[in-house]
């Protein structure tokens, strides 16, 4: 297979994310996110990656491989290097994700209960405090899908709830957990325990 | 992997983009707020309280925390916390402006008094007490003029008055809104106690007399713009300067439409930006982000406010730099003190619309918007009020309904398209007696276009 073959195409995402959309399957039918460098350790393709300057994570999906990028960083520049990546991954016979990286990490099963432990141990007793609730909508593969309700949707501190409270305790409690995706509808929320203003 | 003190009271509009940058930019964080976060106990390296009232004690605390967690840098993320962080870099030793300074620029009074002396270009002004006759301080006015609260940020108690009576009935609003201020807890620390802050931040006594003291000041006429610029060891930086198209000339000061780049001259630009940079100067400002609010008179540009911090509510969505860099990126690595170019803002005109509260009431539906984001040129429209959320317009109320974010070729198509989006929504308020501080009107609920 010949690298100029492979079709890839760029959509960013966010200034600091963009998605490239294989015309193959790189990992078929499964998804792993890797957080650092470290945690590509032992996996090709991730850590081909992570050899470019200024990636920061990369989430790769079936045929999607998500990278972002620090501030620093160009799109232009780094986005040929990591076409570049993908394409020398794809000419290899290497594993896009290593067995390794998923010894330490439970079955999705196992990860949704063991989530919705610390939820209902840790979590929400917490925010109840503020009429809030945190639901487990669904784990896949190593990613999480959480809804915020209650006090919580739409309030002006819900970020910081997120990834200093509820990201904190459950990668402190579940190995291997990858992205923890926030799936809430906050501007629907009528209720927030704080709204912001200018003051 | 450094460490970030963000400083984010737990009403700031500036939550998202500020915890969004230090993700991205990969540092570690410790987030300080004034309440307690529910979740603090689980991540006591990540989640702190102090009182921001208390700049020394706060200070203080993060010494003692920073012996377990050392610190790198201390950001604040609106007007509320500059005065405390610039007390807890003093005592980290970290790049950080003056608690003078940044105390200066937090109180209207003090302000005028150093541009007086610097000899900046602004609007002459008078202190006043709410206790003093009112008949008597009419009489003594130059009309028209303008009463401002030394300390509440969006125009929040501005009122122009062209006469005596309109000044007296000026007064006694704001005094209501002053004393609604300091009887809400959640207000308590945006008072103007800063102004009673000393050179270790501590508050003294007389934060209840300058809670009753106000401005009475020049109404300045002609256009207004505002000015986002980086500080770096004293040097200005402008980052944007914005057109705001819409007339500011009272009774009320709302800010609506901002734009950049500006349409003016190239040397008009050049004499609002070193009228700003001077009015930094007098201040003693020296790091970090600065907002400015400039009148052009007649005679030549007229400083309103210089602010050390950056461009509030969501409004800076609408920049971005080279590489993709947002403004609180920029500011982050500005505070860590990163040996770094500071990028050019990306080249494509751009605006943001803060969408007024029209009426008193409370929030029932809103309409149109798909229709609103669909736009040409309209990237995104956020409604930040919430159903069911009760609305207070100016001059007593400080929160927007939301907001409309643009891009076009030229700031005339990004003015177009934000007016367009906002002619599309509808917001359903319902009256209510509480919400209604004029005239208590109960009827039905009415439809607010979204025309200014």
């Amino acid at each position: 297979m010949s690298q100029s073959e492979i079709s890839i195409t760029g959509e960013p995402v966010s200034d600091a994310t963009c998605r490239f959309t294989v015309d193959r399957p790189v990992y078929p039918d499964k998804s792993f996110a890797f957080l650092s460098k470290e945690a590509a350790d032992n996996s090709p393709l991730a850590s081909r990656l992570f050899e470019i300057d200024g990636i920061t994570r990369v989430v790769i999906s079936h045929d999607q491989v998500t990278v972002n990028k620090s501030a620093q960083a160009d799109w232009p520049v780094i986005g040929k290097s990591i076409g570049t990546a993908i394409r020398a991954h794809l000419a290899s016979d290497d594993p896009a994700v290593s067995d390794a990286a998923w010894e330490n990490v439970p079955s999705s099963e196992e990860m949704r209960e063991q989530v919705q432990h610390v939820l209902d141990t840790d979590i929400n007793p917490s925010v109840a405090e503020h009429g809030g609730v945190i639901r487990l909508i669904d784990v896949k593969e190593n990613q999480v899908f959480i809804q915020m309700g209650g006090g919580c949707q739409g309030c002006g501190q819900a970020d910081v709830t997120l990834k200093f409270g509820i990201e904190n305790s459950i990668r402190a409690a579940v190995p291997g957990v990858g992205d923890i995706l926030d799936v809430t509808d906050h501007a629907s929320g009528r209720n927030p325990y704080y709204t912001p203003s200018t003051k | 992997m450094p460490r970030v003190l963000l400083l984010l009271p737990t009403t700031t509009y500036r939550t998202e983009a500020f915890v969004g940058a230090a993700t991205r930019l990969g540092v570690d964080v410790t987030v300080v707020s004034e309440q307690p976060n529910t979740l603090a106990r689980l991540n006591p390296a990540g989640l702190l309280t102090l009182d921001f009232k208390d700049s020394q004690k706060a200070a203080q605390r993060v010494v003692e925390f920073s012996t377990s967690h050392g610190i790198d840098a201390v950001v604040p993320v609106d007007s509320q916390v500059v005065v405390v962080a610039a007390a807890i870099s003093a005592a980290l030793g970290l790049r950080h402006n003056s608690i003078e300074s940044v105390t200066a620029a937090h109180d209207k009074h003090l302000m005028r008094e150093r541009f007086k002396q610097a000899g900046v270009p602004a609007p002459q002004s008078t202190l006043c007490s709410l206790d003093e006759d009112r008949a008597a301080l009419a009489g003594q006015v130059d009309f028209p003029c303008v009463v401002k609260p030394l300390s509440l940020a969006a125009s929040q108690g501005v009122i122009r008055a062209d006469d005596e009576s309109q000044f007296i009935r000026a007064v006694g609003r704001l005094q209501a809104i002053l004393e609604r201020q300091h009887g809400m807890p959640t207000a308590s620390c945006s008072t103007s106690v800063s102004a009673c802050a000393d050179k270790r931040g501590r508050m003294s006594d007389s934060s209840s007399t300058s809670s009753r003291q106000f401005l009475v000041e020049q109404f300045v006429g002609g256009p207004e713009v505002a000015l986002e610029g980086m500080l770096t060891r004293g040097e200005l930086r402008v980052l944007a300067l914005f057109d705001k198209p819409d007339p500011l000339d009272g009774p009320f000061f709302e800010e609506t439409i901002y734009v950049t780049p500006s349409r003016l001259a190239a040397e008009k630009q050049k004499a609002i930006a070193q009228c700003a940079e001077q009015a930094a100067r007098a201040l003693g400002l020296t790091e970090g982000p600065i907002h400015a609010e400039v009148r052009l008179a007649k005679d030549g540009p007229s400083v309103i406010e210089v602010n050390s911090r950056s461009i509030g509510g969501l409004c800076s969505r609408m920049l971005r730099f080279e590489t993709g860099m947002s403004l609180e990126e920029l500011i982050i690595r500005h505070a860590l003190e990163e040996d770094f170019e500071l990028p050019e803002r990306q080249s494509q005109a751009t605006g943001v619309m803060m969408i007024p509260t029209a009426r008193a009431g409370r929030l029932i539906e809103v309409h149109g918007l798909d229709e609103a984001k669909a736009v040409s040129g309209i990237e995104d429209v956020t409604i930040s009020a919430h159903l069911g959320q009760r609305l207070v317009p100016l001059p007593e109320g400080s929160r927007y309904l939301g907001f409309i974010f643009a891009r076009a070729d030229s700031p005339e198509a990004v003015e177009a398209a934000l007016r367009e989006s906002h002619s599309k929504l509808k917001f359903v308020i319902e009256p209510t007696n509480d919400c209604t501080r004029e005239g208590g009107r109960t009827s039905p609920a009415e439809e607010s276009t979204g025309a200014v």
